[in-house]
């Protein structure tokens, strides 16, 4: 849990910091910037590097010589003469305050404190005196102890992750907020094995002063962000939090994990109530409330992002399932209606046309098994049949590329129609090296593969209660920047 | 520190906001627990702030009529003068049909403020731990998505009527406790009998 800090009293309630110029900075001051490779600031500075930012970057370094790595460096913000948006801040806690005052002085308009040694060792007070700083100059400030920012559209990457170390995904529509540093590195790492991309990335630490809402607002109003996946172990402000909510998951879905689901409830309860309503039901109930999908490991969170960033919402819950594999199609049978799903139902016009394309040896019925022979052009009939069917909502193909008549055609096949057909579609392929090369081709082209039907249909599952949610709010399904 | 609301009290709060609670009176003896029932059967409990699990402890006796209401009031009468429950109340209620017991319930978060709870009653509330929580104040399709969420939904409310009932309790009871400078509060049980519904015991903290 976050430490308590001066946040709520320096904030009235409806207002938000603009997240704007630390995400989209034309001009970057990196402080600690230094020529020697240990140190934290010359990581950053080598990643705006090799990230090829676009903007200027002003090294900023109070020992250090002429040039940082390169660039023209500087003893301090103030003798920059160029405007300066963003300042990362890298240098020991204790003359943080003093270099926020400069920074205050020298007009930036938001600060990334990298540096650790405030509130999580109990330096609350360093802490508080640099929220009432960056206060004073009316600069949002993310941090500190933090890993910072990442945004592949504008180049920033104030991580201090060495760029050999993590796969750093590509431009895409997730947007990913974490209070930990630890648990959003790992994401970072996974989710380009996922082949899905990033819009932002926000690891906010001690959430000083820029806390949970300030970032959920940003986000919710942010046109590059098509799902928000937040990692939340505590919220400050609860009541703005269940303001923002509520308007953010009616544009766009929200995936949550929760840290400290285990941690231990009021210490007195005097009802029944109490002792059952804790502080994690607390939570859930509010997620629960205002539609976010609740994740429940870290697996869940990208299966969920990644069915949400491509593919589009249906408020019905009929699935078709075509499968290559009979004893998959069951299995994935059994996954749909544990997850509340059903299993679609072939309309009449849709099995007379299904006959005349299918062998004589394939049923015409849900789930489809197209045999193991199936080949690209099976696969296209029966989607192409499938897509127009009004009793069917949502698609589940499974390929398994083992067999003969799998090969990178069927894959081509899968991403046509998951990508230009209204209807969700979903794969499922689980195999080796073979597969995983078209799992890869087909997921890089925007159609999420799953490694099972349980995932696949928890994923589909997912999508359908957030369509039911936004449609009984009275929001429109079409609305939603879904991607098709 | 918590207090508990006096239960005549929170029995009319509940009155008010036309939430139904079975029918109670304080007696202070047993020719005032004959009159109330009337000849029908009641219910008798020792209410005090240092008792708080009543069936457990013997403070609760079921089921009274005539002749045994007056061996039951001297019998609670004795039993909390023995366990020192002074000062504490008797309360006769009218009995009600027997049917599944729910809980309805609220607490404060200290992050969110007011929630509110439905979930399998009675003694099944700590065992199975099947309820649904809201933050205050519900909507209609908060209410109608806290009943879907349980598991146990299509025994609580199997129909439409059932359905439309619980979902108006609902939102009387968050009503009502954000109207109220309450901090807690359980109905529990509230047992669904004959097509309608009655909270039987009634505990608000304020």
């Amino acid at each position: 849990m976050q430490a308590k800090n001066k946040n709520n009293e320096n904030r009235k309630a409806g207002k938000y910091w603009n997240l704007e110029h630390i995400m989209h900075p034309k001009s970057v001051a990196i402080i600690g910037a230094s020529n020697n490779p240990d140190k934290i600031g010359h990581v950053i500075m080598q990643n705006y590097i090799d990230s090829g930012y676009e903007g200027k970057l002003y090294p900023v370094n109070i020992k250090d010589s002429d040039k940082i790595m390169g660039f023209n460096a500087y003893k301090s913000v103030l003798e920059i003469k160029g405007s300066i948006d963003l300042a990362v801040i890298a240098i020991p806690a204790q003359a943080v305050p003093q270099v926020l005052e400069e920074c205050g002085k020298a007009g930036v308009k938001g600060v990334v404190v990298v540096s650790g040694g405030f509130a999580e060792v109990g330096e609350l007070e360093l802490q508080n005196r640099c929220v009432e700083i960056a206060t004073k100059y009316s600069m949002p400030m993310i941090g500190p102890n933090c890993l910072g920012v990442m945004d592949p559209r504008s180049r920033i990457d104030t991580l201090f992750l060495p760029t050999f170390k993590i796969d750093k995904p590509k431009i895409g529509g997730v947007s990913f907020a974490s209070q930990s540093g630890a648990v959003g590195s790992s994401i970072l790492d996974m989710i380009d094995n996922e082949g899905f991309g990033m819009a932002r990335f926000i690891s906010y630490g001690n959430a000083a002063m820029v806390d949970e809402v300030d970032i959920l607002n940003y986000l919710a109003n942010d046109k590059e962000t098509k799902v928000i996946v937040f990692y939340i172990e505590g919220v400050k402000r609860g009541k703005e939090f269940v303001e923002i909510a509520k308007r953010a998951s009616l544009k766009k879905p929200i995936v949550v994990i929760k840290g400290g689901v285990t941690e231990a409830g009021a210490a007195a309860a005097h009802s029944h109530t109490a002792a059952l309503a804790g502080s994690y039901q607390a939570y859930e109930a509010v997620f629960r409330q205002y539609g976010f999908t609740i994740a429940n490991d870290l697996k869940d969170l990208l299966n969920y992002a990644k069915i949400f960033e491509t593919q589009p919402l249906t408020a019905g819950n009929r699935v078709a399932i075509i499968t290559n594999g009979g004893g998959t199609g069951v299995l994935a049978t059994d996954a749909l209606y544990k997850n509340g799903l059903v299993m679609a139902e072939l309309s009449e016009e849709s099995k007379k046309e299904l006959r005349k394309v299918m062998p004589p040896i394939v049923n015409i019925r849900l789930p489809l098994d197209m045999a193991g022979d199936a080949d690209d052009k099976r696969f296209s009939a029966a989607l192409s049949i499938i897509e127009k069917d009004p009793n069917i909502d949502a698609v589940m193909a499974i390929a398994l590329f083992q067999t003969p008549g799998a090969d990178s055609r069927v894959a081509a096949t899968l991403i046509h129609y998951g990508t230009l057909m209204k209807k969700p579609l979903v794969v499922v392929s689980m195999g080796g090296s073979y597969t995983q090369a078209h799992k890869t081709m087909i997921e890089s082209s925007g159609v999420p593969v799953y490694a099972s039907p349980g995932e696949a249909a928890a994923a589909l599952a997912a999508l359908f209660a957030y369509s039911r949610y936004v449609q009984e709010k009275g929001g429109l399904l079409n609305n939603h920047e879904m991607g098709k | 520190m918590a207090e508990l609301v006096d239960y005549i009290e929170a029995y009319n709060m509940l009155k008010k906001y036309r939430i139904r609670s079975v029918e109670s009176r304080y007696v202070n003896s047993a020719d005032e627990a004959k009159e109330f029932s009337k000849g029908d059967a009641i219910v008798l409990k020792v209410l005090s702030q240092k008792a708080l699990h009543k069936s457990r402890s013997g403070l609760v006796m079921l089921d009274l009529k005539d002749g045994s209401i007056e061996s039951a009031f001297k019998e609670l009468k004795r039993k909390a003068e023995a366990m020192q429950l002074r000062p504490y109340h008797i309360i006769a209620q009218k009995m009600v049909g027997n049917g599944i017991e729910i809980i309805v319930g609220g607490n404060t978060d200290q992050q969110f403020g007011k929630l509110v709870l439905i979930g399998l009653g009675g003694i099944y509330v700590e065992t199975f731990k099947d309820f649904a929580l809201r933050v205050c104040p519900i909507t209609r399709y908060d209410a109608q998505s806290m009943l879907e969420q349980l598991k146990s939904g299509r025994v609580i409310a199997p129909d439409e009527k059932s359905k439309g009932m619980l979902v108006d309790l609902l939102m009387r009871v968050s009503k009502m406790f954000v109207e109220n400078d309450i901090t807690e509060l359980d109905l529990n049980p509230v047992i669904l009998h004959d097509g309608t519904y009655d909270a039987v015991d009634l505990r608000l903290m304020r």
